[in-house]
């Protein structure tokens, strides 16, 4: 083992491209650690293949490595550059299952390389629930086992000590089962015969259930003396059944009283120490509400959507302290940024406001998914609510969820009862609706926990926000009804729907009647000291802490909760938008609400909202801030309309797609100019790769740089493209589209232009080593340096070949595996080689390759 | 619910609403910054007479628990809080927060910006009075500042009469000084057959029950209040019988043993603090709850060694004897509420007693 002072060379495994299950919050927690790691001094490599990563913006070309994120890679990457350490725990499960394989290959000791965040035999534990049960009995912690049984007399002999309600599941069933909940012998016998039928090998797993439990996590770091702090208790609103990704989750907890949570404090700590963890833990547990008693559930020693919520709803810097204790410092002296308070790393957070998160599913852009809330996780983002009370919390963030224009929640009320009652039992996606309307049918709060296995709190917290609606409802523009709803989460939008008049009309009543919003820093220690931490978020209070961050300030709207579509593309050009604000000399502010974003992290921006980023609470920061210009993401265009009507230097950035010009229904050659004043610059000429059999340009999800024609053909096309750009009254990221003129004709004509997508951008980005966010923001801010762009010399016939191909959820949404569109697109790998075929192999997924491989142009 | 205000001494005045009693009441302005805990936090004695404001700005949540009195009749003065739910989820059902104040004539204010008076009294020269009043006229104003604060708390509060807590193990003695219950369920846990004794009486009193061990409980105010008495009691009984002192308990303990106290210039609440326990260097969290220190520069090192220390304000947490087995924590080892990880301190307790039969 090394002695972590002499580290000089330290390899990251990246996170590969978002899926679900991650999305950008490992990135995020990637880029702050790099930040620590350089600044000791310590040449940082990493491999990942994912094009949105902004952790790859941050690294040397010569320390990057773009390939699928494989143990083979891995081991490549060790033997040739010989780190003397290993990150580990960036890189999702992934990354924990390729160090396992080294560590079990022995390519770990032969190199002699040392493993930051936990020892090998914890890594080794890490989702093997076997080896992972042992240890924790090892130290009394309870643990939910699995018994394997091969007859129904020896389920009998076992059933005293497992205890009803209890789970039978078939072991390697031949069909995709469930498991089985019997609640009593008889209901065991029935499911154990039809068990062993679906088992290939004639065998079932009882294990007492859970389900209903309340589901509980822990978040805490831990450094090499054993020092100890818990971060965040997150608790997840819906019971044990519904996986913690799908569920909305609620920090810190609100139902626990004090004995529930400091045991679950003291579990985790135990864990912790027994494990030998350096750096985080998150951990979930089933606790019993009528008895207090809990299992274990999962124990996960690495970055996780856990921990960035946890990060985000505290204010404490998860990352950057890790990344300290990764190199063997203790808490006490982690050294931490000047806005912290010093000593922060080591004060045990305590929050004075309520977190809530809701997930976001992909139902629409992926209708034929079963679209039942249950042990799958489905969700693929996730948008956060900050408030002082939990109504407050949880309508910001209900409001933010729905993707409302105009900040209306959309209505269930069309549900029948029976339907309504079925949802209740197997909820869908909309599950919150759901709940709220059966409050409104006059179910009461205890009907409801009982059906529901939610506790009762959260219903009569539903219920006074159905109250304050009715009092909205009763007393039209009224001031006092007013006051109540901004105090309790209500969006100006929402009342201005129920008086039925318009959000300006709101807004005058209460500026007349000086209803004006409270912004209370984020921050871990809930008001013990002077935290100079940069997030924010509103509330109706007496004091406002957030004071105008003066001159030159630029405020970036973000795109909230993460989508499907070109999300964690949108997400790398807004953190690389912000980098470019900031260098030309702007204060940047951040509005956003997903807590997993990159640019969310205090290192992007000078200032971070978490508000809806609805109309009345953009306005409601810009009073405050008075930004010199104000930049709304192009597809919010109910936003951007109304935000055009006032005297604001507003830019659409992210690029609106929608030009008005009617787009073509396929194409096959994709041009890329950079286009300022008579300037026009070519980026690039790519194949447009459609995979399957559907050809239409929603389909065109892989790409390759250069087009595969010869070389005269490419600068032709080149010339072509410039000539019908200056047809059209188009600046900044243009993509000319080709296609051939008849199915059996070579000859390829213009069939439209269009702004580049977000994802192409980041393509050409990563393939020419320019960074082409940058140019569109200078561009916009007026920064842009012709010469600069003069210099710009790209070679279209390089001898590289660049594949990018897009990444999509149908896997794990359990659905028919397919050529996907580009709405569809959950995240994308990107591959270098000298030839196509090298390339190829670089990608990561061999179902997609064969696709590409297959196509025809 | 009524509308009410929340009136300080500086003539600031904050409209919320009232829940709980409806009685004006008036006392000293606390801060507490623990995540959760209300209940035990409320029913804590050294709260008596004191107005707190919760940094946790949902309250009442769940509900009034059998388990999580920290005393049976709390007599703190007032609940300031941001948001309260009316929410019972004990066994029957039956006893909410709002109801458990109305039963106790304890008002409280929701409604209120915590965090604003939070970072406000930290500023401030304490102790900060105030009132929780139905109209803030200049009449409630004079009432406040002609409110006098006492110093009497330990005699409100504490047990006048001798109690036993049987069982089967060691025989403890706990001086009552407005003792919280987790003190006693930790001695519960250790089998421990515990007799709680008034604050007055004397070493004798002590001796006369034989004890294997004596716990200088926590309670309310100022150690400065309680008189000589209590210290000569604490001086004798130390040489004698193993001595655990917690809270005002350790305050007592180290000024028995000729250390100062020094008043906090803001009183601290709350259980962030990293705590070092120097022997072994380790860090712990325990929930605090102090307006003095002891003043490290006056400990006669000759006897008494810091076992802890606090290492954000830099105040002595722990005091050990050097001569006899007596050791006392500022902070509070029962965990209610509060982190659990200083526990051990009672088996320290316990082993100490074992070792004076041995």
């Amino acid at each position: 083992m090394q002695n972590l002072n002499d580290l000089q060379k330290v390899l990251i495994i990246g996170s590969g491209p978002t899926e679900i299950g991650h999305e950008t919050e490992l990135d995020s927690a990637t880029v702050q650690i790099i930040t620590r790691l350089k600044k000791q001094g310590i040449r940082t490599s990493i491999i990942d293949n994912n094009p949105f990563s902004v952790a790859l913006e941050e690294i040397q070309p010569t320390n990057m490595y773009i390939q699928a994120v494989t143990t083979e890679n891995v081991r490549h990457i060790l033997e040739k550059d010989m780190p003397d350490a290993i990150i580990p725990t960036l890189g999702g499960l992934v990354g924990i299952r390729i160090v396992q394989e080294l560590i079990e290959n022995g390519d770990i000791r032969r190199l002699g390389i040392t493993l930051l965040g936990m020892p090998t035999t914890t890594m080794n534990q890490v989702n093997n629930p076997a080896a992972l049960n042992a240890t924790l009995k090892e130290i009394h912690e309870p643990v939910i086992e699995a018994k394997i049984v091969e007859t129904t007399d020896e389920a009998m002999g076992l059933v005293e000590n497992i205890g009803f309600p209890l789970i039978v599941k078939p072991v390697a069933p031949r069909l995709d089962t469930n498991r089985m909940i019997c609640e009593n012998v008889d209901e065991m016998i029935t499911a154990l015969n039809q068990g062993f039928q679906q088992s290939r090998f004639d065998q079932c797993t009882l294990e007492h259930s859970v389900v209903g439990f309340k589901e509980i996590e822990m978040v805490a770091v831990r450094d090499i003396a054993d020092t100890k702090i818990l971060i965040s208790g997150l608790e997840n609103v819906d019971p044990i059944g519904i996986h913690s990704g799908d569920s909305i989750l609620v920090a810190p907890t609100q139902t626990l009283n004090d004995r529930e949570y400091q045991n679950l404090r003291d579990a985790t700590f135990r864990i912790a120490t027994e494990l030998g963890v350096v750096g985080v833990l998150h951990l979930s547990f089933a606790l019993n509400p009528a008895d207090q008693r809990f299992y274990v559930t999962k124990v996960a020693p690495y970055f996780t959507r856990g921990v960035a919520l946890a990060a985000r709803t505290t204010g404490y810097p998860v990352a950057l302290v890790v990344g300290s204790l990764l190199l063997g410092q203790r808490l006490v002296d982690v050294k931490l940024p000047s806005r912290y308070v010093k000593q922060t790393a080591v004060i045990e957070p305590t929050v004075d406001h309520v977190s809530v998160r809701i997930p976001i599913w992909p139902f629409q852009e992926v209708p034929d998914a079963d679209q039942h809330l249950d042990t799958v996780m489905k969700a693929v983002g996730s948008t956060v609510g900050l408030g002082r009370s939990v109504e407050e919390a949880m309508l910001k963030a209900v409001r933010s969820s729905q993707f409302s224009p105009r900040d209306v929640l959309p209505s269930v009320s069309n549900l029948t009862d029976g339907e309504m009652i079925r949802q209740l039992i197997h909820p869908l996606a909309n599950r919150i609706l759901v709940l709220i309307e059966a409050l409104r049918r006059g179910y009461s709060p205890a009907e409801l926990s009982e059906l529901t296995k939610i506790d009762n709190f959260y219903f009569v917290k539903l219920q006074h926000l159905l109250e304050i609606e009715k009092q909205i409802q009763a007393n039209p523009m009224d001031v006092e009804t007013l006051r109540a709803g901004r105090y309790y989460g209500f969006g100006d939008g929402m009342i201005a729907r129920i008086w039925q008049t318009d959000t300006a009309a709101i807004r005058k009543l209460s500026a007349s009647a000086k209803i004006m919003p409270t912004y209370k820093m984020i921050e871990p220690t809930a008001g013990e000291f002077d935290e100079e931490t940069s997030g924010y978020y509103s509330t109706f209070e007496y004091e406002n802490e957030s004071q105008p961050l003066g001159d030159r300030t630029a405020l970036v709207l973000g795109r909230g909760g993460n989508q499907l579509g070109p999300n964690s593309a949108a997400e790398y050009f807004t953190t690389e938008m912000l980098k470019q604000l900031k260098r030309a000399g702007y204060h940047t502010i951040l509005m956003n609400t997903n807590p997993n974003a990159i640019a969310i992290a205090p290192e992007f921006s000078d200032k971070q909202y978490v508000d809806p980023i609805q109309l009345g609470d953009v306005l409601n920061v810009i009073h405050v801030e008075q930004p010199d210009i104000v930049i709304v993401p192009g597809n919010r265009h109910f936003l951007a309309r109304e935000l055009a009507k006032l005297p604001l230097n507003l830019h659409v950035l992210p690029p609106d797609q929608e030009t008005g010009e009617p787009l073509p229904e396929s194409a096959t050659i994709g041009v890329s100019l950079f286009v300022n004043d008579d300037q026009k610059v070519a980026i690039g000429v790519m194949d447009l790769i459609a995979p399957g059999m559907n050809k239409k340009l929603s389909q065109v999800t892989a790409f390759r740089m250069p087009a595969e024609l010869p070389k005269a053909k490419r600068l032709n096309l080149v010339e072509q493209a410039k000539q019908a750009v200056s047809e059209r009254q188009l600046t900044g990221m243009v993509q000319v589209l080709f296609a051939p003129k008849s199915a059996e004709s070579k000859q390829l004509e213009v069939v439209g232009v269009r702004p580049t997508r977000l994802t192409e951008m980041a393509f050409l980005s990563k393939v020419t080593g320019i960074n082409w966010v940058r140019m569109l923001t200078r561009q916009h801010i007026g920064t842009l340096d012709d010469a600069e762009l003069t210099a710009v010399n790209i070679d279209l016939n390089s001898q590289r070949v660049a594949l990018m191909n897009a990444a999509f959820p149908f896997r794990q949404l359990h659905v028919l595996n397919r050529p996907g569109s580009t709405d569809q697109e959950v995240g994308a790998t990107i591959a270098f080689g000298s030839s196509e075929a090298l390339t190829l192999t670089n990608l990561s997924d061999t179902a997609e390759l064969d696709q590409i491989i297959n196509r025809t142009i | 619910m009524a509308k009410r205000y929340l009136i300080l001494e500086d003539g600031s005045a904050y409209a919320g609403e009232g829940f709980g009693a409806g009685a004006t009441t008036s006392g000293e302005v606390i801060t507490n910054l623990s995540l959760l805990g209300y209940q035990e936090i409320i029913t804590n004695q050294i709260y008596h007479n004191q107005i707190l404001i919760f940094s946790q700005p949902a309250i009442g949540n769940v509900g009034i628990n059998h388990d999580s009195y920290e005393s049976i009749l709390p007599t703190a003065k007032g609940m300031v809080v941001r948001d309260v739910t009316n929410i019972s989820t004990n066994r029957l059902s039956r006893l909410s927060l709002d109801e458990f104040l109305q039963q106790h004539n304890i008002p409280g204010i929701s409604g209120i910006d915590t965090r604003h008076l939070i970072r406000k009294l930290r500023h401030m020269d304490g102790p900060v009075k105030g009132s929780i009043v139905d109209v803030a006229d200049a009449h409630a104003f004079d009432q406040l500042n002609a409110t006098v604060l006492t110093n009497r708390q330990v005699d409100q509060v504490a047990t006048p009469k001798p109690y036993p807590n049987p069982d089967t193990g060691k025989n403890v003695v706990v001086i009552d000084f407005g003792l919280k219950h987790g003190i006693l369920r930790q001695l519960s846990e250790r089998r421990c057959n515990v007799t709680v004794l008034p604050w007055t009486a004397s070493a004798q009193d002590v001796l006369n029950l034989d004890p294997d061990g004596v716990l200088l409980s926590t309670g309310p105010g100022s150690p400065l209040d309680l008189g000589e008495g209590v210290l000569e009691m604490i001086r004798t009984i130390q040489a004698e019988i193993p001595l655990f002192a917690i809270g005002l308990g350790h305050e007592l303990f180290a000024l028995a043993n000729g250390a100062s106290l020094r008043p906090l210039p803001v009183e601290y609440h709350g259980s962030s603090h990293p705590i070092r326990r120097i022997i072994t260097n380790d860090i712990i969290y325990a929930a605090q709850g102090q307006g003095y220190a002891v003043d490290d520069k006056t400990i006669d090192r000759d006897r008494l060694i810091t076992t802890y220390v606090d290492l954000i304000n830099g105040t002595v947490q722990g005091l050990r004897h050097r001569d006899y087995p007596a050791f006392s924590v500022q902070f509070f080892t029962d965990g209610a509420p509060g982190p659990h990880e200083s526990r051990d301190l009672f088996d320290e307790f316990m082993e100490a007693m074992t070792a004076r039969e041995g």
